[in-house]
């Protein structure tokens, strides 16, 4: 009961936070451009209204348009649930799981993308196929990095993996996940979610015909995968597990909240890559973490 | 009744459908399923009970006694064999029917059952040279079973083709045996581990059973059969009979002293095959060709386990050798089914439509809901997602790699290469299948063909979903079906025996099982919610375009655009293009087609080299006799002259 609890009540955390993110991505680029830019709350308030809004379907798509984006959200948030808070471990933890949180993207990835195919777009088209072709580099970054703290920790479970430093290779490390992260997650200089032109997005182009509470799904399980990809970059690099928990906890806020920021201040200061360049940048993730990977290997035996 | 009884009513349900082929297609059906069944019945008892069943019997086929054998990899083997067949020779019965057929028809359903009995042979045969009769029984009634639709070209040459390599891959068996043979004195097939110096046989045994598996670059025969084979026989070679190829390898490789490189190389066979497979498959727009190409990948994927556990198996037995062969055999079933499913998904919207061009279908959920849903469900599978079963078996191969990774041991290194390898092989594959899904079901029908179309019959969907429900079992509750893998893996390799589970599959299966019934959940909720918001249609976005036609639909070749670009290299697809030009463009065409480029570049350039030279040496037969009596003299002087030179002794 006791356990059931806790569980229940790390979800919530999970849920509530993460689209705090994208706020605070927001509002870090409105300060750099001198505007006072949306509140940092605006997802909350677009979640809600869409929530009640009514939804338009395209006459083409199945039910798999709908179903799509509630399992790729039941898919982010079982993600969520496999990633270890410091020293209090993860809500689910087992051997091998690490694998199933890569797979657990995968399958949302799938079903984004189906959903999207799924309208008979052609924008909607390119913006899967990107995000498809892009995840192939990516996922081997992110192997490559579990790779890394598997030689670093000699286990295969993210609570172990996860808890202490990445060691020597730990910057490299940050940096190539670094690298992930914006890719994965739609920013700049990999995707710009903020232009306007369809030809030209990966994640924005794939959900041009959602509306209502599938888009709200959708734009949720967007910032739970960003707050994801924040708190595992930050337990790579920080020795989280080997602090009590109100010290790891507040470490691991303030470092979530210095990704987000940094987020915001690429996305700022930097263009959006020609999209054929986007793979190089992509496999420079991918060296990275193979690098980090070396170094481990160089290191000492657990 | 115990397993010997089971078998003997397999072999009369078999043969008594073999008999009523021609007659009674009913009794076909029935007699045919029956005899699966028995044979389902005895490998279950055996890999349940643990031990092994065994036969002599006095009489004598080609101066050797008969004897056979039962064991957990052949009974391993036999389970997966039954399932898909049964499968696959329901749907035949409406698939390839009398009505529609009725030339090949009946001839199919008689090599049906021969086939059938001889791969059972096959899994039970301890004796060399029956089981290269019985091979070679099994190789010729395929091809009749690939050729059924023989008054097609492309369906003849795709079955002279796996003809040919299929007779290499004899006669590199032919070898194999009678070197076995020649240097144990019997042809008897058992334990030889003493026996140093059969190892090298090995070679031999890797290239037979390896173009039977199709890993690459032995694979060429197997995308233009699998895609020209009637889609219920392209499942079977798909699902059962490349996976023989694996079996030789599997029991071989477990009774037979192995060389130091063996594990190696097949553990860099199988990533090469995984990565290039999958490579190959995004570049198709046949949709039977790319799931053969498939198969490629995932004998890749069981390979790598496979060469793993060898290496491990040299170097002490460390247990993640176990995790990689319970993964690899594991993904044996696994590929059997799902791709079995696949293909007989993909031999509906063939039945329906008529054509295997991605590119001019779409929009076929409509009016084929089952078919969609089970295909799509079989494409989850295969692209190695939670929670079905093709994520189960690679997860124990990545579990076996991770393991051998942290020892830190000879083989780390290797197995980080793979562990990378093998994740992108899983993001191509999924790339790969969000394309077939997309373009095939999803979006509006590109052509005519694929407007007026209808669902399958009863006995078309039954065994997809049979085997859709068997994809998802394994995926819920892995943990029910790890005492059979188990007992393959410790027949394999003793020492593995008694090790407790390596892996924590039941706390998977509960994940997974969780993680099922909390996607329902989820569905169910948006999908209320959508309902009480109000719902209401209207056209797709394009932009503001204002007459969009299903033409400007992505299409399988746009979509695996960018990463067939990363793939140039060894794709070689060929273009044909027409590019607009001008203010006013007339006309414009593009045609992209990908080659099958060790076919085209290797084999074929090969052959067309042995020709030239045959037809060179033609020349010295040219019908003049005095010629050949200079031939004559020159050749006895030759003689002469070594004789002389030698000298007397």
């Amino acid at each position: 009961m006791i356990a059931g609890l806790y569980i229940f009540f790390r979800l919530i955390a999970w849920l509530l936070l993460a689209p705090l993110l994208p706020g605070i991505i927001n509002k870090v680029k409105a300060w750099v451009a001198g505007r006072r830019g949306p509140p940092v709350l605006q997802l909350y308030y677009d979640l809600a209204k869409l929530w009640q809004k009514g939804v338009v379907l395209s006459t083409a798509v199945s039910p798999a348009h709908v179903a799509g984006p509630a399992v790729a959200w039941i898919a982010l948030t079982g993600a969520a649930m496999l990633l270890p808070v410091g020293s209090a471990g993860a809500a689910l933890s087992f051997r091998g799981d690490s694998l199933l949180f890569i797979y657990l993207l995968a399958l949302a990835r799938f079903c984004t993308a189906g959903a999207a195919l799924d309208t008979g777009s052609a924008f909607e088209g390119m913006g899967a196929a990107r995000e498809v072709s892009y995840a192939v580099i990516a996922e081997a970054a992110i192997i490559t990095a579990l790779l890394t703290l598997c030689v670093q920790t000699g286990s295969v479970s993210l609570a172990t993996m996860l808890a202490p430093s990445a060691g020597a290779g730990a910057a490299l490390l940050a940096a190539g996940l670094f690298g992930v992260l914006l890719a994965e997650n739609s920013r700049v200089p990999f995707d710009d979610p903020n232009t306007h032109l369809e030809l030209t997005m990966v994640h924005e182009a794939m959900i041009l015909d959602h509306s209502g509470p599938p888009l709200a799904v959708i734009l949720h399980g967007a910032s739970l995968k960003l707050l994801l990809f924040a708190v595992l970059l930050t337990e790579t690099v920080l020795p989280l597990g080997n602090l009590s928990l109100v010290q790891a906890v507040g470490a691991l806020v303030a470092a979530v909240f210095i990704v987000t920021v940094t987020v915001g201040l690429v996305e700022s200061l930097l263009a959006r890559l020609a999209f054929r360049r986007v793979p190089l940048l992509l496999t420079t993730s991918f060296l990275l973490c193979l690098f980090a990977l070396l170094v481990a290997w160089k290191g000492d035996k657990p | 009744m115990t397993p010997g009884w089971l078998l003997l009513l397999a072999a009369i349900g078999i043969t008594v459908g073999l008999a009523a082929a021609f007659k009674s297609p009913r009794l076909w059906l029935t007699s045919t399923i029956l005899s699966l069944g028995a044979a389902l019945a005895a490998a279950i008892w055996i890999l349940a009970s643990g031990r092994g069943w065994d036969w002599r019997p006095a009489f004598v086929v080609g101066g050797e006694s008969v004897h056979l054998q039962l064991d957990a990899i052949s009974a391993f083997f036999l389970v997966l064999l039954a399932v898909v067949g049964a499968a696959g020779t329901l749907y035949s019965s409406e698939y390839w029917s009398d009505t529609a057929h009725p030339a090949s028809a009946p001839a199919g359903r008689a090599w049906w059952n021969v086939m059938f009995a001889n791969l059972g042979l096959i899994l039970l045969l301890a004796n060399g040279l029956h089981f290269l009769i019985a091979w070679e029984l099994f190789t010729i009634s395929s091809y009749f079973l690939i050729t059924l639709h023989r008054d097609r070209r492309e369906v003849r040459a795709a079955g002279w083709l796996y003809l040919a390599a299929s007779h290499v891959a004899v006669l590199c068996l032919f070898a194999f045996f009678a070197c076995l043979a020649a240097r144990t004195g019997s042809w008897e097939l058992k334990p030889m581990h003493d026996r140093a110096d059969l190892a090298p046989l090995f070679w031999l045994g890797l290239i037979g059973f390896g173009l039977k598996a199709g890993l690459f670059p032995l694979h060429v025969w197997l995308p233009s059969a699998h895609a020209n084979a009637p889609s219920h026989v392209s499942a079977i070679l798909s699902g059962v009979t490349i996976k023989m190829g694996i079996y030789g390898l599997v029991r071989f490789t477990g009774w037979l002293p192995v060389p130091d490189a063996a594990g190696w190389t097949v553990a860099a066979l199988g990533v090469i095959s995984a990565v290039l497979g999958v490579a190959f498959a995004l570049g198709q727009h046949d949709l039977k060709r790319l799931l053969a190409y498939h198969s490629v990948e995932n004998i890749g994927i069981i390979l790598i386990g496979l060469g793993f556990a060898m290496i491990a198996s040299a170097n002490h037995n460390p247990l993640w050798g176990q995790l990689a062969l319970a993964g690899a055999l594991l993904h044996v079933w696994n590929h059997g089914l799902f791709k079995a499913l696949l293909f007989l998904g993909a031999g509906s919207v063939l039945h329906a439509t008529g054509t295997r061009e991605m590119s001019r279908l779409g929009g076929l959920w409509r009016a084929m809901p089952w078919t969609a849903g089970l295909f799509s469900l079989g494409a989850v599978a295969i692209a190695g997602l939670p929670p079905l079963n093709g994520f189960v078996s690679e997860w124990l191969v990545y579990l076996g790699l991770f393991d051998a990774v942290s020892e830190r041991g000879a083989a780390s290194f290797a197995a980080i290469l793979s562990a990378i390898l093998l994740a992108i092989t899983g993001a191509l594959a999924l790339a790969c299948f969000v394309k077939v899904c997309g373009i095939v079901f999803l979006g509006l029908p590109r052509t005519e063909l694929a407007e007026n179309v209808h669902e399958c019959g009863w006995r078309m969907r039954l065994p997809m979903v049979v085997l859709a429900a068997a994809c998802v079992a394994i995926g819920l509750a892995p943990v029910l079906f790890w005492p059979a893998v188990a007992a393959a893996s410790a027949a394999w390799q003793p020492a593995w025996a008694d090790s407790p589970l390596p892996a924590p599959l039941a706390t998977l299966g509960a994940v997974h099982l969780a993680f099922a019934m909390l996607i329902i959940l989820a569905v169910a909720v948006l999908w209320r919610r959508i309902r009480e918001n109000g719902l209401s249609r209207a056209g797709t976005w394009d932009c503001g375009y204002a007459v969009p036609t299903p033409r400007m639909q992505y299409t399988a070749g746009s979509f695996a655009g960018i990463i067939t670009g990363w793939f140039d290299w060894i794709l070689r697809p060929q273009r044909h293009e027409q590019l607009p030009k001008d203010y006013f463009p007339a006309h414009a065409h593009f045609e992209e087609h990908t080659s099958a480029t060790v076919l085209e570049k290797v084999v074929e350039p090969t052959g067309r080299l042995v020709m030239h030279i045959s037809s060179a040496v033609r020349r010295l037969q040219h019908g003049r006799v005095q010629a050949y009596i200079l031939y004559l003299l020159v050749g006895l002087a030759a003689l002469a002259i070594l004789v002389a030179l030698e000298g007397p002794k």
